[in-house]
């Protein structure tokens, strides 16, 4: 074949664009995200998110249903941290309406929490190595994550979607039993922990799979509004625990890990080491535990608050989520708008994937650990 | 509309429905040597896919966290033969729906259901798949109050989300119904 | 509380008040006249503050207004603006200029916001549905949308043919 011909031919090859569909069904979606990628070879030249096919109306029920009915749906907009989200709207709702919460409630909050936490990276380690291609970790990683959800049901009933929180304090004491086994776990996930360094963090094939791929710069994040680990790989030291501490997390003493490439290998370094912080706020938590009751002496039925907007922000698993409430002075709430995290991400990606592999998308989006139901609500 | 258990008999079987596995010993295993056992092709068949199942990868919302977790090491879905999630249809038998399913979502439901090669059973997993769950409630716009409403259902696990133990049991439930007839819903 | 330094928003803001950080969360509330939005998102991004969050609220019954509500806030300090612009309760009618500009973060909350009260942005890149189907033909979140009390009556007894007659 002569040259002429090869080159209209290859030319052909090379301006040749096609559309490729990723879920909503797919392996490495999380659930039900759907990306239209614009393609040319392998090179993503425009990536479109197309969300929605996890709807399921929390917003609409707020306003349909009393401020304590809502509350079994708050652990289900991110099922991941669930408890999180349910003591945050716990937390909101007593800010609102000016409840006190007795110190022994606060504090076991906070454990569950953290404990909350580390499942949630536990299950996104295992999860984001699985995407590129390590299926070991995802076992091992599970084993440790069914401790931690041991704990949780054994004192609140429930393996993912908690109510644990009232207004006011929580539903159940934490015991003996608990402490103990919340200890021997401290001390089984540092035991672990550097296996999981030796196994992932220093394999030099993931480190070259994940160094400078997705680079998320401050300036992007700040346009999108990118909160969590994501933000804090991009090295800026955001995180609503130590910015506006909530709770009681200003007694504790821990550190917001960051990193500066903004890298995939950056937002899996800034998580591996959220997870011994976390540890740490446990531990302390544990060995200042009050004596107390549990929930205040009257218990909250119908919430009074006065009329107005209201704000209230914490930190995720997966960064900044926040509520905005209007109380129009009744038990329903006017209006609750969700500000979650993953959102704010996603809307990032047509811009962070632009110029991107195709086999690179699935890293990235395994990286930013997006909850789809969250995205969606 | 799906049911929780087969119908015994019916259709296809002989009129002597053997069990899978004779009793020890039978007076013609006692010519032809020990190594023999007589069953029906269809029983064995259906014993055969009632043991190898494998359910798509296709997680909804929360409880896919927990048909994971079954999938895991602690719970090891794989000693049931129900371990091998695969992600494209066409190479799976049981649709397990886990999650809730919204509007913007049923066309891909159907889509999915129709590619998937005949037999094929499906598994609703957790309330919403049963009712509407948690997110029911009058005039709700944005979801199906149930996947019956979209395809056949063959087992209903209660629960939000359902345990891995209650996903196990219902995957042995759905065993035993293959085992009794293999038709599943036929694409 | 004075406006951080880096921010001037005087001029662009029909009323600004300071709030109570420590009841509701904000440190202070402007109310803004719709035509001024972008410059008062240019003046906030100016400053090194990024938009936090933004809705919508249905207050028709009450306000006679539909509202929009944006709050910027910053990662280095604390300091939280709560910015509404009130428009014209009409549905479709309401209107605002889009925010992606400034802060591409507005694209997809105002998606949103369109999606869910019919709200439209001029200038926005591409106003269409984002959560609900394509071919939806409501607005979710309006008030007046999806009443329990409008529900038709639960059918009794079980899903099964052969009801009616």
């Amino acid at each position: 074949m002569n040259s002429g011909v090869l080159d209209t031919l290859q030319r052909g090859v090379e301006e040749e664009t096609y559309y490729l569909n990723m879920g909503p069904q797919h392996p490495s979606m999380h659930g039900v995200l759907r990306l239209l990628l614009h393609m040319r070879g392998e090179m993503v030249l425009e990536c479109e998110p197309i969300i929605g096919y996890a709807h399921r109306a929390h917003e609409k029920m707020a306003e349909n249903r009393s401020y304590i009915q809502f509350l079994p749906n708050t652990s289900r907009i991110d099922y991941l941290s669930g408890m999180i989200y349910n003591i945050a709207f716990c937390q909101a709702i007593e800010k609102m309406a000016g409840i006190d919460v007795p110190e022994r409630a606060e504090v076991i909050r906070v454990i569950v929490c953290e404990l909350n936490r580390i499942q949630s990276h536990l299950l996104w380690f295992g999860t984001f190595l699985l995407d590129i291609g390590g299926i070991t970790p995802f076992l091992y990683c599970f084993d440790d994550r069914e401790e931690i959800l041991g704990i949780l049901d054994r004192v609140s009933g429930s393996r993912l979607t908690y109510s644990y929180g009232r207004f006011g304090g929580v539903t159940a004491d934490i015991d003996d039993v608990f402490i103990s086994q919340t200890r021997s776990f401290l001390d089984r996930l540092r035991g672990r922990l550097p296996m999981y360094e030796g196994l992932v963090t220093k394999n030099v094939i993931f480190r070259d799979r994940c160094k400078g791929v997705g680079v998320i710069t401050v300036d992007q994040a700040r346009a999108y509004g990118v909160t969590g680990p994501v933000l804090r790989a991009s090295g800026v030291a955001y995180d609503v625990r130590k910015a506006e501490p909530y709770g009681v997390y200003d007694r504790y003493d821990f550190e917001i890990p960051t990193r500066t490439s903004g890298d995939c290998l950056a937002r899996y370094e800034v998580r591996v080491a959220e997870m011994e912080q976390s540890c740490r706020i446990i531990e302390q938590a544990l060995d200042a535990l009050p004596e107390g009751a549990i929930e205040p002496a009257k218990m909250v039925k119908k919430v009074k608050s006065a009329a107005g907007e209201y704000y209230f922000a914490v930190e995720s698993a997966r960064g900044h989520f926040g509520m905005y409430i209007v109380s129009d002075g009744t038990d329903v709430a006017s209006r609750i708008k969700l500000r979650t995290p993953s959102f704010s991400v996603m809307s990032a990606a047509p811009d962070v994937l632009k110029g991107t592999m195709i086999a690179d998308v699935i890293a990235i989006v395994g990286s930013v650990d997006v909850v789809l139901p969250e995205i969606d609500r | 509309m799906g049911e929780v258990t087969g119908n015994p008999g019916e259709g296809v079987m002989t009129p002597v429905r053997l069990p899978v596995l004779l009793p020890p010993k039978p007076p013609v295993e006692q010519e032809i040597g020990p190594m023999i056992r007589l069953a029906v092709l269809d029983d064995l068949l259906n014993a055969a896919r009632a043991n190898s199942l494998w359910p798509l990868t296709f997680g909804l919302a929360c409880c896919a966290i927990e048909m994971m977790a079954a999938g895991a090491s602690k719970y090891d879905l794989d000693r049931f033969g129900a371990g091998v999630f695969r992600p494209s249809p066409r190479q799976a038998d049981v649709m397990i729906f886990a999650g809730t399913i919204s509007k913007k979502m049923v066309p891909v439901i159907r889509q999915l259901w129709d590619q998937m090669p005949s037999p094929k059973w499906s598994i609703a997993m957790g309330g919403c798949t049963i009712d509407g769950g948690p997110f029911k409630y009058p005039n709700q716009y944005a979801i199906v109050e149930g996947a019956d409403k979209i395809i056949p259902v063959d087992v209903y696990i209660p629960g939000c989300p359902p345990r891995p133990e209650a996903l196990i049991a219902g995957i042995l439930q759905l065993q035993e119904k293959i085992k009794k007839s293999g038709k599943g819903h036929q694409a | 509380m004075l406006p951080t330094a880096g921010l001037d928003l005087s001029g662009l803001t029909s009323s600004s008040v300071d709030s109570d950080y420590a009841v509701d969360g904000f440190h202070h509330r402007h109310t803004v006249e719709s035509g001024r939005i972008v410059e008062i998102a240019r003046a906030f991004c100016d400053g090194g503050y990024h938009l936090e969050m933004m809705t919508c609220e249905d207050r028709r019954a009450d306000l006679e207004a539909m509202r929009l509500v944006y709050t910027f806030g910053r990662f280095d300090l604390v300091d939280r603006h709560l910015v509404f612009v009130d428009l014209v309760p009409e549905i479709p009618g309401a209107e605002a200029p889009s925010m992606t500009g400034v802060f591409p973060a507005a694209d997809w909350y105002e998606r949103e916001v369109y999606d869910m009260y019919g709200v439209r942005f001029s200038g926005h890149p591409d106003l269409k549905r984002i959560l609900l189907p394509d071919d939806a033909d409501f607005h979710a979140l309006l008030k007046d949308f999806g009443r329990i009390e409008d529900a038709p009556e639960e059918e009794s007894g079980e899903r099964d043919e052969g009801q009616g007659a």
